[in-house]
């Protein structure tokens, strides 16, 4: 079999058995979770180090061609579609634990450690890293750090940013940088800029990430809501009593009916918005302050609230959230989980508009929330081999994230730009601000090999052809 | 302390009234080759090299509006000039704050706060003011405005130019407008505090706060003289090393229990029988006391570290004195020397080197009267990522006009 050159240099800097080039090998790479749009690269590496992912970009540059990074491939926005095809670097077989230092509330691990692998090496420890992005099965800590994850415990405990002490990355120009974990006094923060930038500025292969300690207790509270009105006030309400859940989670009534067809959870037909609202703390206050909550529920006009105190209770009132996904698959052959964020008052507003938006363009969607931050994940059912429902639902999909800025909001809390969103940031920026943003890809990557066209328009998006240089 | 004039090399100074102004001030500068030096409240003057490029001293104290509080979305836009004693004003109304706590509160500036980034007692369970911007406006280098971020609590679009003005100094663009994420003011507050006769129990009572059931809103080791004399903390034994003050913030039945809870593990951990409690009525004060301490030098390093530096510091100078938000690993040193000579050669032979052999580093925050120091004999050796701020600031100041001289570039 004969090798294009980039393939033989890749062969021979990584070995064999860590490229592959053959293209049914290559259609597995040709996309993540965001399906709706596919392209090959030309070849896939396995690196093992930090050193192999430099040797590969330095392979990259000489070849003339994009590099793009890659965790498990459960992306929501497209974010690793090897855009210009080049080379797909995925970090999976660098998994390994380096780390974890208790004293110093830390752990250094290789990026292609998963959430769960994370979670079950900390478990006895009373420690854990806090993102919990949905995906925590496969995600990785390295796609954390590129879509700056959250997940429903975002409001008390943050992001992955929050929770980032630093990183070894390579650099477009295949050198290698460490920032970090003790920070320096003075200068901008680099790894806040690198968190987030979804592998266009540099390519994270290990992390120092913060430990933070179990909460001693927990509490859990489900109520439900004639109206989506009466759920926000309530959010609120619990805001304004100086109580910071550690999840306030938001259901609709179009993903309740979804989750009642699937599963007979006795929701009443006609509820208007679930909420499922859990604490966390030391169990001294934990009561009083289930109680409190339970009582603004009520005022805010609950019907029904039920409360949690057990694992097994606590876990059984989120099983509705948790099914919510299920629900959707069982009942169509294809759905899009969307992501857009407004400030929490606007969330009625904006959930009201959503649904009228899929009644427009004939799309069934139904709704989620992170409610306590405002982060709507609206999920569009459709059937992706009917090409009319494709595009009705791109279309739905984009008018919902339009509306998201209308609100004051942004298209994405925490899935990322990817390719899926680019053209957005037209409308969410103004051009001097996407141009500041140009100036600090360029800045990191001048060629604009790294994942390109994906997070900016195309203008600031380089080509990888090496013409910006 | 000393004023703008004394410490800017200023020829001229401007108050500008909106944005606009603030680009025309930076272009009108460029075209005359003339510096700009940002200046909030003038609280951080001396924090860097003394610069030496004659240039027009840029005051945000006009732009002091707040532009909106939504109390319900837990988020605040105001100008920079603002001060953070008047936000915090603001924000109690509805029983909210900025959890970061800020030197000089009634001068200190928004702006000032983001560029300096600041490290208090509350970083420990709060963090520092970068996890609470959620977006702003400036002016860079060639007098264009942009915006970064937005005001909604998480946010994914785009690089978080935010972040990367957080530090920066004002070398990158001039802060004219922040959106601040804002927290519930906890109901309630109090203070641990215990004698530390040695180094190992030091130690030993830390590594015990990182297993407690408790959770410290700050853990602070004081040492030193110029560290006592707070009267609700009490003087330090003379038979002591240190004394160890635990804050915590919460709802009553929680501040209690962790009082109780973390006495008891004290008194199991290393025999402390009787811990002094900082009550909720006295506690405001020495929250604002820690905030406040003198330093003269800043070393950051691995918590892990953090006792056995501290024992190294202060046998290089027994005379000087130490606050330690030591759950962090920040160590601020207030030094015993006040002879320019004495204190450069103590910062460069003795403390630097015992910084990094800690796994740490050290920058210098004021210098004494009369003292000079060069870029590197404050900041130290640049880390991994100059190429990348320098990159960055060739990109956002390409003329080198924004206080130029101070900061590594």
């Amino acid at each position: 079999m004969s090798y294009s050159p980039l393939v033989r240099d890749l062969r021979r800097q990584l070995g064999p058995e860590n490229v592959l080039s053959a293209p049914s090998e290559l259609a597995v790479y040709d996309c993540d979770a965001w399906t709706l749009q596919r392209r090959p690269p030309a070849a896939v590496v396995f690196p093992r180090s930090t050193r192999q992912v430099a040797d590969v970009v330095k392979v990259c540059r000489s070849h003339d061609v994009a590099v793009t990074a890659r965790g498990a491939g459960t992306g929501l926005a497209g974010g690793c579609l090897p855009a210009n095809g080049g080379v797909v670097v995925t970090l999976t077989r660098m998994n390994r634990i380096l780390e974890i230092s208790l004293r110093d509330r830390m752990a250094l691990v290789e990026a292609g450690v998963t959430n769960s692998r994370l979670a079950r090496e900390l478990a006895a420890t009373g420690y854990s890293f806090a993102p919990d992005p949905a995906n925590q099965g496969s995600s990785t800590i390295g796609g954390n750090v590129a879509t700056n994850a959250g997940g429903p415990r975002g409001l008390k405990h943050g992001v992955t940013v929050n929770h980032v002490r630093g990183l070894v990355a390579v650099l477009s120009d295949g050198s290698i940088v460490r920032l970090g974990p003790v920070q320096a006094s003075g200068g901008p923060d680099l790894i806040g800029v690198i968190v987030g930038s979804e592998g266009t500025l540099a390519i994270v292969t290990n992390i120092w990430v913060r430990l933070t300690p179990d909460p001693e207790g927990y509490r859990a509270i489900r109520a439900i809501f004639d109206t989506i009105d009466d759920a926000v006030a309530a959010v609120t309400r619990v805001v304004a009593a100086g109580i910071i859940p550690a999840a306030m989670e938001l259901m609709d009534q179009g993903i309740l009916t979804a989750v009642e067809e699937a599963f007979e959870f006795g929701f009443p037909a006609d509820a208007g918005a679930v909420l499922v609202i859990e604490i966390d703390g030391p169990t001294a206050g934990l009561d009083r302050q289930q109680d409190r909550i339970v009582e603004i529920c009520r005022q805010a006009g609950a019907r029904e609230t039920v409360q949690a105190a057990t694992p097994e209770q606590r876990e059984s009132l989120w099983k509705c959230r948790r099914l919510a996904l299920g629900a959707v698959g069982r009942l169509s052959p294809s759905f899009m989980i969307q992501d857009g964020v407004v400030p929490r008052t606007k969330l009625p507003q904006v959930l009201r508009r959503i649904v009228e938006i899929g009644r427009e363009h004939q799309i069934r969607i139904v709704n989620v929330a992170h409610a306590g931050d405002g982060n709507v994940h609206p999920i569009l059912l459709y059937n992706e081999r009917d090409r009319r429902q494709v595009d009705r639902v791109s279309a739905a999909g984009r008018e919902l994230l339009e509306e998201c800025i209308r609100c004051g909001g942004s298209v994405t809390a925490e899935h990322g730009i990817g390719v899926e969103k680019p053209a957005l940031m037209d409308h969410l920026f103004a051009k001097e601000d996407l141009d500041a943003m140009t100036r600090v890809r360029r800045a990191f990557d001048p060629t604009g090999r790294l994942n390109p066209e994906k997070v900016l328009p195309a203008a600031g998006s380089a080509a990888p052809d090496g013409s910006q240089t | 302390m000393s004023t703008a004039t004394d410490l800017l090399p200023l020829v001229d100074t401007a108050a500008p009234v909106d944005e606009a102004e603030v680009a025309e001030i930076i272009r009108r500068a460029r075209g005359e080759g003339k510096a700009v030096y940002p200046i909030g409240g003038g609280t951080g003057l001396d924090y860097g090299a003394r610069p030496e490029m004659p240039g027009v001293g840029l005051s945000l104290r006009r732009l002091d509006r707040i532009i909106e509080h939504t109390p319900a979305d837990m988020t605040v836009t105001a100008q920079a000039g603002l001060t953070a004693a008047r936000l915090s004003e603001r924000l109690a109304d509805e029983g909210q704050r900025l959890p970061v706590d800020v030197p000089h509160p009634e001068r200190a500036t928004l702006g000032g706060l983001l560029s300096a980034d600041p490290s208090g007692p509350r970083r420990f369970s709060c963090g520092t003011v970068r996890d609470y911007v959620l977006g702003l406006r400036a002016v860079d280098g060639r007098g264009v405005a942009f915006s970064a971020g937005g005001r909604v609590l998480k946010n994914a679009a785009g690089y978080d130019l935010c972040r990367m003005m957080v530090g920066s100094l004002g070398t990158l663009a001039v802060i004219t407008q922040v959106t601040l994420k804002v927290c519930p003011v906890p109901q309630t507050s109090a203070m641990l505090v215990c004698e530390v006769p040695d180094f190992d129990s030091a130690e030993r009572l830390l590594e015990g706060l990182m297993q407690t059931q408790t959770r410290p809103a700050a853990v602070e080791l004081l040492a030193g003289a110029s560290h006592q004399g707070n009267p609700a903390i009490g003087p330090m034994l003379e038979s002591s090393e240190a004394q160890l003050l635990v804050g915590f913030e919460g709802t009553q039945p929680e501040v209690d229990w962790m009082l109780g809870g973390l006495a008891q593990e004290w008194q199991q951990l290393a025999g402390i029988d009787s811990p002094v409690t900082i009550p909720a009525v006295e506690v405001s004060p020495v929250w604002g006391w820690l905030t406040g301490l003198p330093a003269d030098v800043q070393i950051n390093a691995p918590p892990s570290a953090t006792v056995a530096l501290i024992e190294k510091l202060r046998g290089i100078d027994p005379n000087g004195s130490i606050q330690a938000h030591a759950g962090d690993g920040v160590i601020r040193v207030y030094l015993s020397p006040r002879v320019p000579a004495e204190f450069t050669a103590l910062v460069d032979e003795k403390l630097r080197p015992a910084a990094a052999a800690a796994g740490g580093n050290l920058a210098v925050l004021t210098l004494p009267d009369g003292a000079e120091m060069t870029r590197d004999q404050i900041w130290g050796p640049p880390g991994e990522g100059m190429a990348l701020v320098r990159a960055i600031k060739d990109r956002f100041d390409p003329h080198g006009l924004l206080n130029p001289g101070r900061f590594r570039c």
